[in-house]
């Protein structure tokens, strides 16, 4: 479904809307994990925009500053999806920049606060960080 | 062809009781129900799949291929999607992973047009008995089934004649919050009524007070449905045969009225039938107009009892304003269930609205609903102020919410699609209409009141959701086969027997004139503890 660098753009995107701080970020808590099973279940109509998104946050950070999304800083990594959350692309998009970057974010969510039977929040650490327990 | 002394459809909070009495006197019984007999493994936790929170499917029926609806826009709507108006299908039905309240409705609930007139274009109506009628049998259910509260609280009804027989949960830190809220308001506080065990009950143990309740089985039967109770109490008296995973097609009625069974189909496709002396149908206010629609005659061309056009009309369930705040301090201490502290101060008698509705706390909110619905708007949805957000006030979050009077419409209804088939080739139901515009105006009075409430609890900041019009029904979904005396208006009697049909009756939450300000079980349990016993009595 995606290829290497299409998955290195994907990785640094969700660690970008989960990023790590004290608690692990997005990747590495599962969320990746938790999206491309999604992809083949409940989200299959999105397998093929979905690698284009990729593609088309790589096209635009190719277009603002000549290297690939997954090179850039993080503050640059985050101002140029805050001009992707507000629909403010240089780059051409196959899709709604805005409306896609928010199911994105949604999709992100879903693998970091769902249980961990969905393929992310690895061994429950999103629910360690906000204090939520499961007992019985 | 096996011959039952009766059939009964569906085995939810209706139909379970049903067989319960049923069995308990003596009689065959065959209950048929379309979903599964699930152990507690097999209903899921997932949180992105369960009744409680159905992004991309559920956790306790029906399937999600196979069992379409439609809209009045013309929309085909899936068991989990908006609109779709579910109520669990399995062994024990929505009381299976209901939240548990045990809500006896007000005698005012009862009498809902003579106290404040019916307004222009609703079918708002009194019902045909009065809650000293039904008094004896919310006790029994209470008991039966098991209930922990505390009856002193319950101010706004008659005094109890006998207690609840278990005590109310402890409270947890969210719920003495929210109590010292409404003492500062100087409005009635009370703990809810549940059906949870709160000490050793029925042969099962107390409450663990786990964080996953409502929406989800009970890992330790702790939690009081028909599964665990009446129909467990029926298949061990050996006179109730159950058969999960098959569907009702048809009713079969002969040309003089009288039912002489029904016919069904199971997973495989198999066609099979089954011939009784009675027929009680309990399959929830949608699918049960569906089944009375499905089995039309010749004597009556639009369905068994519809003789007045009255089958599948005044569709109501409950409107909920929620309003949400955030607290200086945490407010989550992981003590399920959660959802403890009520008031029932603006069910009735409020300025310029009809009706009102009960308001409380709610469960332990689960991180991703927490997510999707309560993190205020204003919090950048991604990056780490979302993320700390979460991690620093997820547990300051509060709550409160409750279910509005709906005031009916004759237009809120449940018709048969005109085209399209289930897995079985049966065809669907069509819904179309709203409420009663004045529902709207009710819940927002009732939402402002939330809004008050979290104040005085001490919330730094509140907001929430104001209720628009739309149709209703969904888990607590009433009022298709509405009760009365008279057959123009009405589809069964008072002992709940189909107009014209001396062995057909409903027995759920279909038979509801209307559908109080709570969470409508308790009641359905009541009303069909009653009709059964009389049935019994009648025999």
């Amino acid at each position: 479904m995606f290829n290497e660098r299409q998955l290195q753009t994907l990785h640094a995107a969700i660690d970008r809307v989960i990023p790590e701080d004290e608690f692990p970020g997005g990747v590495e808590a599962g969320v990746a994990d938790y999206l491309l099973k999604q992809l083949g279940r409940d989200l299959t109509h999105l397998a093929q925009d979905y690698p284009r998104f990729t593609d088309a946050l790589e096209a635009e950070a190719q277009a603002a500053h000549g290297q690939a999304f997954a090179a850039l800083e993080d503050e640059q990594q985050d101002a140029l999806l805050t001009r992707v959350e507000q629909g403010k692309v240089q780059a051409d998009w196959p899709l709604d920049p805005a409306a896609f970057f928010a199911d994105f974010v949604e999709h992100c969510a879903e693998g970091f606060y769902s249980d961990p039977g969905n393929g992310g929040n690895r061994d429950g650490v999103a629910w360690r960080m906000i204090g939520y327990e499961v007992n019985g | 062809m096996t011959h039952y002394d009766a059939i009964i459809v569906g085995a939810g909070a209706g139909g379970g009781v049903a067989a319960g009495v049923l069995a308990k006197a003596g009689k065959r019984i065959l209950m048929l129900e379309r979903g599964p007999r699930s152990e507690f493994a097999q209903v899921p936790r997932d949180h992105l799949r369960s009744q409680r929170g159905s992004f991309y499917g559920h956790n306790a029926g029906p399937d999600i291929e196979g069992n379409p609806r439609t809209l009045e826009d013309g929309s085909i709507v899936l068991p989990h999607q908006r609109g779709y108006q579910n109520n669990a299908a399995m062994v024990g039905g929505g009381t299976r992973v209901f939240g548990a309240q045990a809500w006896r409705f007000m005698p005012q609930d009862f009498r809902m047009a003579s106290i404040y007139g019916v307004p222009e274009g609703s079918s708002l109506a009194d019902w045909p008995i009065d809650y000293e009628e039904l008094e004896p049998w919310y006790e029994r259910v209470e008991w039966e089934i098991g209930v922990s509260g505390t009856d002193s609280a319950m101010t706004h009804l008659p005094p109890y004649k006998r207690p609840y027989p278990m005590p109310s949960l402890e409270p947890n830190t969210a719920m003495r919050t929210h109590m010292k809220g409404l003492e500062n308001l100087g409005w009635q506080s009370l703990p809810m009524p549940q059906f949870i065990n709160s000490v050793d009950y029925g042969g099962r143990q107390a409450c663990i007070r786990c964080q996953q309740c409502v929406g989800f089985a009970c890992p330790v039967e702790a939690k009081n449905g028909t599964h665990n109770t009446t129909i467990a109490a029926a298949l061990r008296s050996g006179n109730c045969e159950l058969k999960p995973g098959v569907m009702v097609e048809r009713i079969d009625c002969d040309d003089g009225g009288r039912v002489r069974g029904v016919n069904w189909i199971d997973n495989a496709g198999q066609r099979d039938s089954a011939t009784a002396e009675i027929v009680i149908v309990s399959a929830g206010a949608v699918e049960s107009a569906r089944l009375l629609f499905n089995s039309a005659t010749k004597r009556e061309p639009n369905g068994l009892g519809n003789h007045s056009d009255q089958v599948g009309r005044h569709l109501q369930g409950h409107y909920y304003p929620l309003a949400i705040g955030l607290f200086p301090e945490r407010m989550m201490d992981n003590l399920g269930p959660g959802g403890g502290v009520a008031t029932c101060e603006f069910n009735h008698d409020n300025p310029d609205v009809i009706g009102g509705g009960m308001l409380a706390d709610d469960f332990i909110v689960l991180p991703i609903i927490s997510w999707k619905i309560y993190v205020p708007r204003d919090i950048r949805r991604w990056g780490l102020s979302a993320k700390q957000f979460m991690r620093d006030r997820y547990r300051c979050l509060g709550d409160i919410k409750g279910p509005v009077h709906e005031i009916p419409s004759p237009d809120g209804r449940v018709t048969l699609d005109p085209k399209l088939r289930d897995k079985f080739g049966i065809p669907v139901a069509h819904l179309s209409g709203t409420t009663h515009p004045e529902t709207v105006r009710t819940a927002s009075f009732i939402y402002d009141r939330a809004e008050e409430w979290l104040r005085a609890s001490g919330a730094e900041k509140v907001w929430g959701y104001r209720p628009d019009l739309r149709l209703s029904g969904g888990q607590h979904q009433a009022g298709t086969c509405r009760m009365g005396e008279d057959p123009a208006e009405s589809v069964v009697d008072p002992w709940q027997r189909v107009h014209g049909h001396d062995n057909l009756f409903v027995l759920d939450g279909s038979v509801h004139v209307t559908n109080g300000g709570f969470n409508p079980v308790l009641t359905i349990m009541a009303t069909s503890w009653r009709a059964a016993e009389h049935i019994v009595e009648q025999w």
